[in-house]
């Protein structure tokens, strides 16, 4: 029991098991209800469903849904079994950090990043939100995000997700060699 | 609302696992894109054969369908993958 605790209360886990677990879950996520794990799909329903409410005819489109039409939306405007999972991953990640005693609220305070960009947390925040746009975006574009696609895919063995994968590699690859330039 | 409920339990334990990996922090998944730590790949494949497994053996055991496989497109796969790509490494999330 001790050892069970002891392990636990660790800050780091080896990606292995921390991997294993990640598969359990996704696996009772269709075997329980049968749906793919996904992050990205939760931000877009959220989305549409604010946009809906405030700007209804910009959101009336083939992506969210158009009022009366038969056709079904690529993202459903509501709060889907996605959007709950998402409150789910705030709550384990809280659970987590408190189990190793490392919560704590930061605004910018990865050492590598201030070597790279520098210590303002202003900067830390703009590039943070712009790449989250970029992401987001693009995992429209792909059908889903690491999650959805590249794991909830993969498991599937579905061609889509080792193409996303192979992408996300190489322009990912490129960013840090832009970004890092000779510290690369 | 049993789905719901079942949502929120995965969630937590999914959260769990990022934040144990330390995938909540900008330079495990900075480094992944210059190789100095396999962090990300470790744990992504890892999941993915463990999932990957179990549900073919469901399957085989008849208790479980396939649900629908994510669409392939290729050139939407690809182009959503390359700009996914930038926003990951610049961003770190």
């Amino acid at each position: 029991m001790n050892r069970i605790k002891a392990f636990i209360s660790q800050e780091t886990w080896s990606p292995y098991v921390a991997g294993v677990l990640l598969g359990i879950v996704g696996l009772l996520a269709v075997l329980l209800s049968d749906a793919l794990l996904g992050a990205s799909g939760a931000f877009e329903s959220l989305a549409g469903l604010v946009g809906k409410k405030v700007a209804p005819s910009l959101f009336s489109n083939t992506y969210w849904g158009v009022e009366g039409a038969r056709a079904l939306p690529i993202m459903r405007p509501e709060i889907t079994w996605s959007v709950i999972l998402l409150v789910g991953v705030v709550i384990g990640g809280f659970l987590g950090a408190q189990s190793s005693r490392t919560f704590k609220f930061r605004f910018n305070d990865d050492a590598q990043w201030k070597r790279i960009f520098g210590p303002q947390p202003w900067k830390r925040w703009v590039i943070g939100f712009a790449g989250a746009i970029i992401l987001e975006y693009a995992a429209g574009i792909a059908g889903g995000c690491t999650s959805g696609l590249a794991i909830s895919g993969g498991m599937l063995l579905a061609p889509a997700a080792f193409l996303f994968i192979g992408g996300m590699f190489v322009s990912g690859i490129i960013t840090a060699l832009i970004v890092y330039g000779r510290r690369y | 609302m049993t789905n719901y409920i079942i949502a929120l339990f995965l969630g937590v334990g999914f959260g769990f696992a990022l934040n144990k990996v330390g995938l909540t922090k900008y330079h495990k998944v900075a480094n992944q894109f210059r190789f100095t730590d396999m962090t990300v790949l470790k744990f992504m494949m890892t999941a993915l054969v463990v999932a990957a497994a179990g549900l073919y053996v469901f399957r085989g055991l008849g208790w479980i369908t396939f649900p629908a496989v994510p669409a392939t497109y290729i050139a939407g796969n690809l182009i959503g993958g390359l700009i996914f790509g930038v926003g990951m490494s610049l961003s770190g999330y």
